[in-house]
Order: C-alpha cells, then sequence, then structure tokens
C-alpha cells in the first residue's frame, strides 16, 4: 500500500538509507541534530520510531553512546536482541526529540538529565541556569517491540500507550475484564458478537486507560484500572467512580490506528474549551523517524488514523 | 495497627488476607503486608524486632517461573529464576497483570493492584503468594 508522504529531508550526504553507505558514514561521529519547532500551546507532536527499520548496527551503537551509563545499563538489562533495541530506541527517542526543540541553544542529546516526580513519572530536568526559565514541556514515551513513541505538548499533562492491534491477551478477555476493568466496560465488551472485534476493542480500552494513567502521572497504584470508565461512543471520555454523573471533563483523549498496524492512545490534560465549554479538538502532528537520519511528516496520511477521539491533523 | 486500618479502608477487598498478615505478626518472622506498605516495614521491625521476610519455596517459585514462561512465550529452557525481573524479560503492563491473573487463578489468591504494580521479580511474586496463602 503506498500513501503519500511528505518527506523533510535532512540535509546530510547519506540520505540513502541503505545499509553499506550508512555504516561507511557512521564510522565518524554523528551529525548535529536537525531542530525542530516546540509545539504550540494547542498542539500536540507525536514522534515514532519503527525498530524493524532501523538496520544499521553502527547506528545504533552510536546511539547507545549518547546515554549514560545508567542508562545503558538499563538497555542492556533486556533480555535478547530485540528488547535491548527497544529500549535503546525509545531513550534515544525521547532524548533526541527534546533536544531537537532547541529549549536551551546549545541543547545536546547526551547532557539532558531526568528525573521522576514524587509519583515515578519521568520528567526532564532542566539545568538551573541564571536567566533560563525551563520551558513547560511535557512528553510520555511508550513502546512495544515494533513501535516506540512519544508524544509532546507545551504545558498540557499527557500520556500516550501504542500496542499492536493484533496482541491477544492469555486470559479470556471478559474474564480480564470483569477482574479489573470496570462493569460498564464488561458490558460494552460483552455486547461484541465477533471475537476479532472484540480482542481489539478490549486492546484499545486498554491503551486508553493506560494512557489516562499515564497522563495522570501518579503511578498505578493512586487509579486502580477498575476505578474509572472509558466511554467511547460519541468521542471519548473518562468517567471516575467517585463522581459518576461528572464526567471528568479534564482530560480528553484520541485513538489513533499507525501504520495499520497499532492502536496509539493519548490523553491530554484539556487546556482550553470552546463556546460554552465545548471542546476543541486535539491539534495532531505525527511524525515518523530515524534519529540523525531522517523523518517524515505523516499526519494526515494513511499511516495515520484516527479512530476515536475529535482530532485535527497537521 | 494503624497500618492494618488504613489499609482496610482503602482496600476492602483485602480483608482475608490483612487478617492472615495479622496472625503472621503475632509469632512469626515476616512482616510484609501484601499493600504498598513498604513504609510499614521498618517500624515494625522497631516495634517487633522481627525478621523480614523468609524467601518463598522452591515449588512456589517454580510455579511462577512457569506461569511467567507461559505468558512470555518463552522456550522451557530459557533462564528464569527469582532474581529475574519481568521487566527485563519482555513483560509490559498488560503482561505483568496477566502474570498476576494467572498467579491469583493457580494459587487460589486476590492481589489488589497496588501489589501486583510493585511486583517486579519473579521472587517478589513468589514471596507475595505465599504470605497471601497461608492460613
Amino acid at each position: 500500500m503506498l500513501s503519500f508522504l511528505r518527506r523533510s529531508y535532512l540535509n546530510f550526504s547519506f540520505m540513502n538509507p541503505h545499509y553499506c553507505c550508512l555504516s561507511r558514514n557512521f564510522s565518524a561521529a554523528l551529525p548535529p541534530l536537525l531542530p525542530v519547532q516546540l509545539p504550540s500551546r494547542m498542539e500536540t507532536h507525536l514522534w515514532y520510531v519503527v525498530p524493524d527499520e532501523v538496520k544499521s548496527a553502527p547506528l545504533l551503537s552510536k546511539y547507545m553512546e549518547l546515554l549514560p551509563q545508567y542508562e545503558r545499563d538499563h538497555v542492556l538489562g533486556f533480555r535478547g536482541d530485540q528488547l535491548q533495541k527497544s529500549a535503546l530506541l525509545a531513550r534515544t527517542l525521547v532524548r533526541t526529540t527534546i533536544a531537537r526543540y532547541q529549549v536551551d541553544d546549545h541543547l545536546d542529546p547526551r547532557s539532558l538529565r531526568f528525573k521522576r516526580n514524587i509519583h515515578g513519572k519521568p520528567e526532564v530536568e532542566w539545568e538551573t541556569k541564571d536567566g533560563f526559565c525551563p520551558p513547560p514541556l511535557q512528553f510520555n514515551i511508550s513502546h512495544t517491540s515494533s513501535l516506540v513513541a512519544c508524544g509532546v505538548t507545551m504545558n498540557s499533562l499527557i500520556g500516550i500507550d501504542v500496542e499492536e492491534k493484533r496482541r491477544r491477551t492469555k486470559n479470556n478477555i471478559l474474564a480480564f475484564a470483569k477482574r479489573y476493568f470496570t462493569a460498564h466496560e464488561v458490558e460494552h465488551l460483552n455486547a461484541i458478537p465477533d471475537s476479532e472485534l472484540q480482542q481489539q476493542e478490549f486492546i484499545k480500552l486498554w491503551t486508553l486507560k493506560e494512557a489516562y494513567v499515564k497522563a495522570l502521572g501518579k503511578g498505578f497504584s493512586s487509579s486502580p484500572f477498575n476505578t474509572f470508565t472509558i466511554r467511547a461512543s460519541s468521542g471519548i471520555a473518562v468517567e471516575t467512580l467517585d463522581s459518576p454523573q461528572n464526567l471528568t471533563n479534564n482530560w480528553q483523549f484520541a485513538l489513533l490506528e499507525l501504520m495499520g498496524s497499532h492502536y496509539v492512545a493519548i490523553c491530554l490534560e484539556r487546556q482550553e474549551t470552546g463556546g460554552a465549554g465545548k471542546a476543541l479538538p486535539i491539534k495532531l502532528t505525527a511524525r515518523k523517524t530515524i534519529p540523525f537520519v531522517e523523518d517524515e511528516l505523516v499526519s494526515g496520511t494513511n499511516a495515520v488514523v484516527t479512530i476515536g477521539g475529535s482530532v485535527t491533523q497537521f | 495497627m494503624a497500618s492494618i486500618t488504613r489499609a482496610s479502608v482503602s482496600m476492602p477487598s483485602l480483608s482475608t488476607s490483612v487478617n492472615q498478615s495479622q496472625r503472621r505478626i503475632s509469632g512469626m518472622n515476616s512482616v510484609s503486608f501484601p499493600v504498598s506498605g513498604r513504609s510499614m516495614i521498618p517500624s515494625l521491625r522497631l516495634q517487633r524486632g522481627l525478621q523480614v521476610c523468609c524467601a518463598a519455596k522452591q515449588e512456589t517459585v517454580d510455579k511462577v517461573v512457569a506461569i511467567v514462561k507461559k505468558q512470555l512465550a518463552l522456550p522451557a529452557d530459557a533462564a528464569v529464576n527469582g532474581e529475574s525481573k519481568f521487566a527485563a524479560l519482555g513483560a509490559d503492563s498488560l503482561d505483568t497483570v496477566e502474570i498476576v491473573m494467572g498467579l491469583e487463578e493457580e494459587f487460589d489468591i486476590t492481589v489488589e493492584e497496588e501489589s501486583a504494580q510493585s511486583i517486579t521479580t519473579v521472587q517478589e511474586a513468589a514471596d507475595m503468594i505465599e504470605k497471601l496463602v497461608e492460613k
């Protein structure tokens, strides 16, 4: 399936992504990262890497060199090449993406520091320098062995979760949902007669619930999955058990189908509303990337299909 | 005890396991609660002079290993032991919850989400199971 992909080529001599060219050129140092404009207050940036498309061993070694020792150890702690590769790409993606926003003029992906908030959610630890006011940059990462994604906003808390469409649970879906989801969600799944569709709906629900908890950033124990319902009839909304009549308006959701193979759920803190409290659609820019090599702007193409929530793709 | 009170308020499904823990405190050596009670352990140690938990039986560890291998589709001869971390073996959050569900069925226990999230290794899972199983 050919889709119309708008490529923004980076100004490097080794644009041909063939293994031999990359290995020849990556014996030297990595080129500087091409800067990218920060998202505006109302925008969400989605960046993703497809691990299977990153084949160059020299390039992967260069990525490893960007990481501090404790992150390298963490990557190497994963069992097997595939897991190590997606862990490496996740760290590389978040470091290079944030560095590209050039928040601080000479931001080097190597020098970025991360910390965890009191609940364990990862955040950037900006350098405290005179005259430097850290931007309200928010990010969240999610990865499977076949996809690594990073969502970025200015100001809005964000949570993202990715999953393969064909992911199968080992347990029976309804048994699992009865144990961990809310009654309404069980009812919703139970009403789906086709088992394939039911499986897909389960995965969509799972990613939306994960995205919500990750956006909240307070850890899973503060929001067990059976304490909130995701309603996805017209639009997507979350309803917490302690205020059932009051659909929590603070959070908005997007559900995307990526490359026909993955679901990506995004949960954002609502910043502004349109007239009469009506929610404005999420403004989304999606880019597929191989750090230091190429970007493809894919929003508005077949690669990124909105299947839930109100989203405008740019 | 204040810790049990807090546990029973926040997690009503916990009553069975809380009673087990109370019996454990009175004379035994294990003080870990099946709740997010890490902060409880130091104070109990001081108050009771009890040893921190003893390791689970090998049989329990082996059963956990089997469930983990099945969930993550690992080969039967994959090297998985007590120290193995679920995440390092490739478990994402859905896998971890499924593993916990498998443990609940295998051992006929109930594990509340707070505990499920805090289990990161095979040994931790086995230790938690033994506390919940003991009657």
